[in-house]
Formats: structure tokens, sequence, C-alpha cells
């Protein structure tokens, strides 16, 4: 199976209502350690996202990806902003053949990974997206003889528990940083929201599947 | 509680208060594109200029700074949260008036991931000379030893009051960043809050603090940094918190400082010059001499109660720039 201009934009698409799905949620853990409003920006690059995959003059998937990643750094919406940003330039930077094959997919995580890991120190451990990135890049790489579903699947899932994993970890970033170990117990909203946008991609792709 | 504020959308906070400041102050500011405040005299500059960039929810900070002296274009993210990178691009290239831009970025994670991106796409870019100075001074979180993890808080105004005169005097952009540099390595502010704010978009609470409890090391979000203990006079509180600063840049018999005590949104001026007097006491005491202050609001958090107390080390040269005029609508020196 390979992952063509508008299954693009119906994943992209899914992302978004799954983020949309949760903001309240988002603003209710940040809530806890920062300053209440991951779901307000989530919210706006979810529109940001929605705007791209509807533009019928983004013709090309890194053209699409890199709409969506200069819109969002552009949301004024604090770290969050930036670093989802990074996301979706990381994830165009790889398309380097159109439509995207397993191989390619992988790729792609993989850049976006190393996209954020040249913008940020946050690493593994520290309770931040990167706990639901790194998992889900790892997963999807592994999973890559087995096709763009299976990628997608598996990198949902790891990225799921990567961020049910940061509840166990003391905030080592961001505003949460100030709070240390009263951090414990709660999960980081930025991984939750990373969690969500792996969950979205794989949803849109069996629900497009389906139709 | 339910939030009571007098608001409209909350999307549209951010939009609606930059034209306010603009309206109100038309003389001398200007709006942008992507929530950019404009110095009405940028287009004459025949000098480095200033630009910086950060969340909006905290004013007069940080664009009531924006005029002849101090900023010359601040660009605005949206509530508590850092604009994106390609409009500080933007404006960075808008204020180079061929003798270079000094970029201020206060040190919170959105901020500096901005900051970064935005030094980034100006590498190779011959048309621009920036240099990027950091305001990172809470004395709150962490040791000076490790000021990378210290947050900015209300340092910045003053920043931008010594690297905007620095610059009005013609000073090349390295001398100006220097000399920016040299004093935010020489300051230290400390926090304390004794009732929290809600945030205006989404009506959260910031902190919940209890009715006899004070926070002393709070960051102007309402998120904790230091110790939670019982309200003290403000005596007790004022001879903590200059102490605590004194430790932090060893300051010694015979040296001179500025002080600025800020209001978090909440806190009385009433307040606010019961701990000044009680500073200046302790102060004088350790034959320390105040030779230049500000006390009232500079940065707010809302309707946080409680205040900031700044203090750097002074010489002749950073007291002749503190002195020099500026004409912004929040701060004017004649």
């Amino acid at each position: 199976m390979l992952l063509d201009l508008d299954s693009w934009r119906s994943l992209l698409k899914a992302v978004a209502a799954t983020w949309e799905a949760n903001i309240d949620r988002f603003n209710e853990i940040d809530s806890a350690f920062g300053d209440g409003d991951h779901g307000v920006t989530v919210s706006k690059i979810a529109r940001v996202v929605v705007r791209s995959a509807g533009d019928p003059a983004l013709t090309s998937i890194s053209s699409l990806l890199n709409a969506i990643g200069t819109g969002t750094m552009a949301v004024g919406g604090g770290s969050a902003g930036p670093l989802y940003g990074m996301v979706f330039t990381g994830l165009a930077e790889a398309v380097e053949a159109e439509p995207v094959d397993a191989t390619t997919l992988a790729a792609m995580l993989a850049s976006a990974r190393r996209s954020l890991e040249s913008l940020t120190n946050a690493r593994p451990g520290d309770k931040t997206l990167m706990d639901a990135l790194i998992p889900a890049t790892e997963s999807g790489q592994a999973a890559v003889d087995q096709g763009v579903t299976a990628i997608l699947a598996q990198a949902a899932q790891a990225a799921s528990a990567g961020a049910e994993a940061t509840k166990n970890m003391v905030a080592k970033f961001g505003r949460a940083r100030s709070y240390g170990e009263q951090t414990l117990g709660t999960p980081d909203a930025g991984a939750l929201s990373m969690a969500l946008l792996f969950e979205g991609l794989y949803r849109g792709l069996t629900e497009s599947a389906a139709s | 509680m339910k939030m009571k504020k007098f608001i409209n959308a909350p999307e549209n906070l951010t939009t609606e208060l930059l034209e306010g400041l603009a309206a109100s102050h038309a003389s001398l500011v200007e709006l942008g594109p992507d929530n950019m405040v404009i110095n009405r005299a940028l287009p004459q500059a025949d000098r480095v200029t200033i630009v910086t960039q950060g969340g909006a929810g905290h004013e007069p900070a940080l664009s009531g700074f924006v005029g002849e002296g101090m900023v010359d274009i601040s660009v605005v993210g949206d509530i508590f949260a850092a604009p994106g990178p390609q409009a500080c691009v933007d404006a960075i290239k808008q204020a180079e008036k061929g003798k270079g831009v000094l970029y201020v970025v206060l040190n919170h994670a959105g901020d500096m991931l901005t900051g970064n991106l935005t030094m980034r796409q100006l590498e190779g870019d011959s048309s621009v000379r920036c240099i990027k100075v950091v305001t990172q001074e809470d004395v709150s979180n962490a040791p000076r030893s490790n000021s990378d993890d210290r947050r900015g808080l209300v340092g910045c105004i003053p920043t931008f009051k010594i690297a905007g005169a620095a610059a009005a005097e013609g000073k090349t952009l390295e001398e100006v960043a220097a000399v920016a540099q040299r004093f935010t390595e020489n300051m230290a502010t400390l926090a304390v809050a004794v009732r929290g704010a809600t945030h205006p978009s989404t009506g959260s609470m910031l902190a919940d603090m209890g009715e006899d409890e004070m926070e002393i090391g709070m960051g102007q979000h309402g998120e904790g940094g230091g110790g939670r203990q019982v309200m003290k006079t403000a005596d007790e509180t004022a001879d903590i918190m200059v102490q605590a600063l004194l430790n932090d840049l060893s300051i010694k018999d015979g040296e001179k400082i500025m002080l600025i005590l800020n209001g978090a949104g909440a806190t009385t001026l009433m307040e606010l010059f019961i701990i000044y007097r009680e500073c200046e006491r302790y102060l004088r005491e350790k034959n320390i001499e105040i030779v230049a202050n500000f006390v009232g609001e500079l940065l707010t958090v809302q309707e946080q109660a409680g205040f900031q107390m700044f203090m750097a080390r002074m010489d002749d040269e950073l007291q002749r720039y503190w002195e020099a005029p500026c004409n912004t609508p929040y701060l004017k020196k004649v």
C-alpha cells in the first residue's frame, strides 16, 4: 500500500479531528503544571492542518506538510507551535518520492525526530512530547517490512504507551519543570497530544481504507 | 470561582489589547503585521535597533516599552505564549537600519525555541546583523552557576532601557550587546505571590494558594518554584527577599544597585511603597546605595497578587544609560 496526496489529506484531517476531540483534556492536564493553554494551542494547530489539507493549491505531499509546518510555527502558541512546526517540516523533508511507501514513511518519522532533536535538548525520560515521539519512530522503523499500515499501527501504540509512561516521570523541561516531583502521577500534555497525532494518522488510514 | 474579566471573545484577546495599546499611544507606536508593535520613529533610526518577542497578558510588558530609547519592535505571540519564528525574522529584517539589531529573548521554553529558530533562519543572510541576548535572572529555580535554567522575569525591562540608551548613544552592535550582557549577568529577581491569577483565555487558575500562604519564587505564569510558607509582614518579606538577592549577586558593602519592585497585577502601590521603604532601610544599614529604582507595574501576571523584586549591580556607565531619555507608552525619562 502507498500513501498518495489524497491519503495524506485524510490522515491529517483525522489528526485534526482527534486533537479537536481532546482540547479540554489538554487544557486540563496543562493547568496542573503549565499555564493551562495546551489545548488552545493544539486547537490552533488543528485549524492550520485542516486549512492546508483542504487547500487545492498544495499539490504535493511535501508542499502540504511544509505548509502545515510553517503555519504551525506561526500560531503563537509558546513551545508547542515551534515544536509541532518542526515535526511537520521534518516529515516533509524526508519525502523523496511520492506516493509514500513504507520505507519513506519510516524515514519521515525518523526525520521528524531528528528535526526536533536539533531544536530541543529534551531527551527520553524528561517528561516531554519526545517521550511519545521517540518510541513511535522506533516502533515504526521496526515495522517497516510489514507496510505502512503496520508502521502507523505500531507507532500509534508506542506513542500512546510512551505518553502514559510520562505519568511516572519528573518534568525536566518547560514550565512544569518548576514543580519537580509534584508532576509525578500526571502525564505530560505535550506527550499526550503527540500520541494523539499518531493515533489520528492511524485512524485516518483505517477509516479511509474502510470507506 | 467564575472568571470576572472585561473581555470579548477569548481568541481575540491579543489582537484587541494591541489595538487598544496602539490607539491610546498612537504618536509613539503603530501596529505591524503578525502582532508586531513598532516604534513610530524606527524609519528614521540611524543606530543599532532593539527587537524583542514574547507572550501577551503581562501588560504593560513587553509592548508598552516600544518607543525611542527602548524597544523598536516587539513581536507578540498570544496570551503567555511566544510568537512564531517567521514573524521575528521579519521584525529583525524590518528593524535593520544598517547598524545591526539586538534581539532580546526572555528565558522561557517557547521563547527560546522561537529565538533559536529565528537565529537559525537569519544565518547566512548577509543583509542582517543580529546578536541575541537572553535575560535569565530568576534566582528561585536554579543556582547562578546554572543560569540557563533561570527564568526571565521583569529584568528584561531595564535591559531594554540600558541597551536602548547605549544604542541611542551611537554604540556599535557589539558594544550594545556587551553592555546588555554585562547588565544581565549582574541582575537577579525574586518573585513572591500571595494569590494566583486566572488564564484569560481559558479561565483556569494559574496557581491555587491557601488563604494564609505566600510563595516566594513563583514564576510569572503562576508556576511554582520556591517554598510555600505562612504569610509574613511586609518588613519580614522584604528582608528575606533583599538578602536572597544580595547573596545571589554577592553585593558587598559600598556597592551601588538598581532596585525595582514590580507589582504582579493585584498588589497595591501602597504595599509596594511599604516594602520599598524597608528595602531601603535594610540596604542603608549594609551601606549599599540604591542609585536607580522603579516602584510600580512593569510586567504583570493578570490579577496575581504579589510582586517581583529586581536587583542589579550598577556602575557609572549603567546608571547613565538608565537615566538617559526615553519615550515609550509606559516608561518616559526626559
